[in-house]
């Protein structure tokens, strides 16, 4: 599946990850499986606010991306799953990520914003309900990273339908005008709300797209954590090394419907069990498990402690969210000091 | 009368003029199904080159619908959120709105633009906004936003029909809303208000969620306050006249806008009535928008919102 688009630049040795970057890895993937479960049960509870968009079949291209991130990179995540994978494999925690969606005072934005994630002091400044919005401080970003000089990369996440946004195109022009370190991370399940990727873009493959920008590309198997946790790494290597922005395809799947409580219509007709359990034969902790089962990196105790550890995290995430105070205070005597900074 | 919902009474309206206009066509994201229930089934109906869906590419969506416009089509573009018109607000206000008087009258550009807006879902602003005040501060777009089934219908059909950029969103608190709603075919002009409750000590203007907000508010303090509730219907082209023969009755207004106060349109229609109507006035004027700050999400988002008992003080301080 892996498969090299600009043959010239996009070939080269396999990054190769240590054991502990393959733990780490499975691991991850384990507790953003928790953490979206949480938020499905939590949403059909009535115990979390707004919406919920399920991550299930589609969380492998996150956690691959950003596992091996620097605290300081700079990150605009995927929403899918509320880009719960992408930030706990980026070291945020995600138990003030709950509270937000809570509406809760300890929440990440205060409980202002529902479902808005803000990490700023992990790289992670904010997000917006538009889809396709985060293609452009990218540019910024990426350009603010080249400035400071240190090897600081920004990583941009995104669907197959975001990018289909025009900022997308604006923002691989100038990220390739001005070689910005900047690796693209387009995270195609093949689907957006109701419509099929194919009848939305011409050709199959989005990394087609980068040869236009004379940008080196390359399309993973987003089931295959490890498959894009080294294609990431190329690409990042790439982004330190000054030589300009890298774009990734991961090929993923979405198993629920958009958003929890929507009908699961593709082409306005309710997909079939047999077509979900085909995408379910391919899942992404499977995978990692037998690969590292064979190579003897697990065990069946390791197995379950990774689980109980995910299990425990997520208890204590929701505990810390439930018992914080509800953010239904607003003091609007002074508005501007809450619009305006000082 | 039979009755229905305000999203089938837009249904209709897509469906009567694609009947009879040919020209008529629908663009935006997943209209073709499954989406909201304004657009199920037309695909069937009238096919797919008349039901267009589109990718996540707002700008374009609208370009489709200015070029088009300008060769004789009549495209009813649905942005879904009225928040992500703000996408494309280059392509919406600059160049649909303002085209005609640009290029010296020499070519009209009848599009619709439409979209589920409003608060209340605790989803943070860009899904909650209705930003009513950006359109109309550039003149060459009519904007109209119905509080009824009835009004929907018939307002969709007039703004499919207008030879101009019409916006007209709808409330999504109002989207499954019950009202009579004829067999027979008929129009809502633009710019023609309606009084949806006569009363004679203090008027209430208002558009879309807001009216029911003050009918309920008149229809509480009916034994105390004899409150009339003009729904403007549209907010470009004004009914002034409307406005105005509400006031030599109440000599007392509040204006209530569901869109941020700053700049807004109720600030707007304050400043007219000062300047046409100011003898008729017996009371400050009171305003009731959204405060000057983002929509915020979650609980707090209540706080900054229009809602009945706001509507009710300030209904209280003018009379008072
Ligand atoms: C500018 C804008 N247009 C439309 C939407 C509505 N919308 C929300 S998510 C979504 C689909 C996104 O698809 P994709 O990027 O492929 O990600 P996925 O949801 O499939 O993971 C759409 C159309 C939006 N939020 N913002």
């Amino acid at each position: 599946m892996k498969k090299s688009i600009d043959a010239k630049k996009g070939k080269g040795p396999k990054a190769k990850l240590s054991n502990d970057q393959l733990l780490t890895l499975y691991r991850n993937l384990v507790r953003a499986d928790h953490f979206d479960k949480c938020y499905v049960r939590r949403i059909q509870a009535g115990q979390l606010i707004s919406f919920y968009h399920a991550g299930e079949g589609g969380l492998a291209p996150g956690v691959g991306a950003c596992s091996f991130l620097r605290k300081e990179d700079i990150l605009w995540p995927h929403h899918r799953a509320h880009a719960q994978g992408h930030m706990l494999s980026k070291g945020i925690d995600l138990k003030y990520y709950l509270a937000e969606h809570t509406g809760k005072t300890t929440g990440c934005c205060k409980g202002r914003s529902s479902y808005h994630w803000s990490f700023p002091e992990y790289g992670v400044f904010g997000t917006s309900g538009c889809i396709g919005a985060g293609f452009s401080p990218t540019v910024g970003w990426g350009l603010a990273c080249k400035k400071n000089g240190d090897g600081q990369i920004t990583m941009m996440c995104c669907g197959d339908g975001g990018s289909n946004r025009g900022t997308a195109h604006e923002s691989f022009l100038m990220a390739n005008n001005w070689k910005l370190p900047i690796v693209y991370l387009i995270e195609n399940n093949g689907l957006a709300i109701f419509s099929k990727h194919e009848d939305m873009h011409p050709t199959k493959d989005i990394a087609d797209l980068a040869k236009g920008y004379g940008m080196p590309a390359v399309i993973v198997d987003g089931q295959d954590v490890i498959a894009v946790a080294e294609a990431t790494l190329k690409a990042v290597e790439h982004a330190r090394a000054g030589k300009g922005p890298y774009l990734i395809e991961a090929k993923t799947v979405r198993i629920q419907a958009h958003g929890v409580g929507l009908p699961d219509l593709v082409d306005y007709t309710p997909r079939s069990k047999e077509e979900i359990d085909e995408l379910r034969e391919r899942d992404a902790i499977l995978i990692c498990r037998e690969r590292l089962l064979t190579e003897g990196l697990l065990s069946q105790e390791l197995i379950d402690q990774i689980e109980a550890e995910a299990t425990q995290e997520v208890a204590d995430a929701e505990r810390f969210a439930d018992e914080s105070p509800v953010a239904d205070q607003l003091d609007l005597s002074d508005i501007n000091k809450l619009v305006y900074a000082e | 009368m039979r009755e229905i919902t305000l999203i089938e009474a837009i249904r209709e309206a897509y469906i009567e003029e694609m009947q009879v206009d040919e020209k008529v066509f629908l663009v935006g994201q997943d209209i073709r199904g499954g989406n909201f229930p304004n657009t199920t089934g037309l695909v069937e109906m009238f096919g797919d080159d008349r039901v267009l869906d589109t990718p996540i590419s707002e700008t374009a969506m609208v370009g489709s619908a200015f070029g088009a416009a300008q060769m004789g089509y009549r495209p009813v573009v649905d942005f879904m959120s009225g928040g992500f018109a703000y996408v494309a607000a280059c392509e919406v206000l600059l160049q649909s709105a303002q085209h005609y008087f640009q290029h010296g009258g020499n070519v009209s550009v009848p599009l619709v633009i439409t979209a589920g807006v409003g608060a209340g879902l605790k989803l943070a602003n860009e899904h909650s906004v209705t930003p009513h005040a950006m359109f109309l501060h550039h003149p060459g777009i009519k904007v109209a936003f119905p509080s009824t089934p009835y009004d929907a219908k018939g307002l969709m059909k007039s703004a499919i029909r207008d030879n101009n950029p019409v916006c007209m969103f709808w409330h999504l608190a109002l989207m499954m809303e019950k009202g009579q709603v004829p067999e027979e075919e008929y129009l809502v002009p633009l710019g023609v208000a309606d009084v949806k409750r006569e009363g004679t000590d203090v008027t209430v203007v208002a558009t879309g969620l807001q009216v029911k907000h003050a009918l309920e508010v008149a229809a509480n303090l009916e034994s105390e306050v004899s409150v009339e509730v003009v729904d403007l219907r549209s907010m470009e082209p004004l009914d002034y006249e409307a406005i105005s023969r509400s006031l030599e009755k109440t000599n007392r207004l509040v204006v209530v806008d569901e869109d941020t106060e700053r700049c807004g349109f109720a600030a707007e229609l304050i400043a007219q009535v000062v300047d046409k109507s100011f003898d008729l006035l017996d009371a400050p004027i009171e305003r009731i928008c959204i405060d000057n700050m983002p929509i915020p999400g979650g609980y707090l988002e209540a706080h900054v919102l229009p809602n009945p008992a706001k509507i009710e003080t300030a209904i209280r301080r003018v009379i008072a």
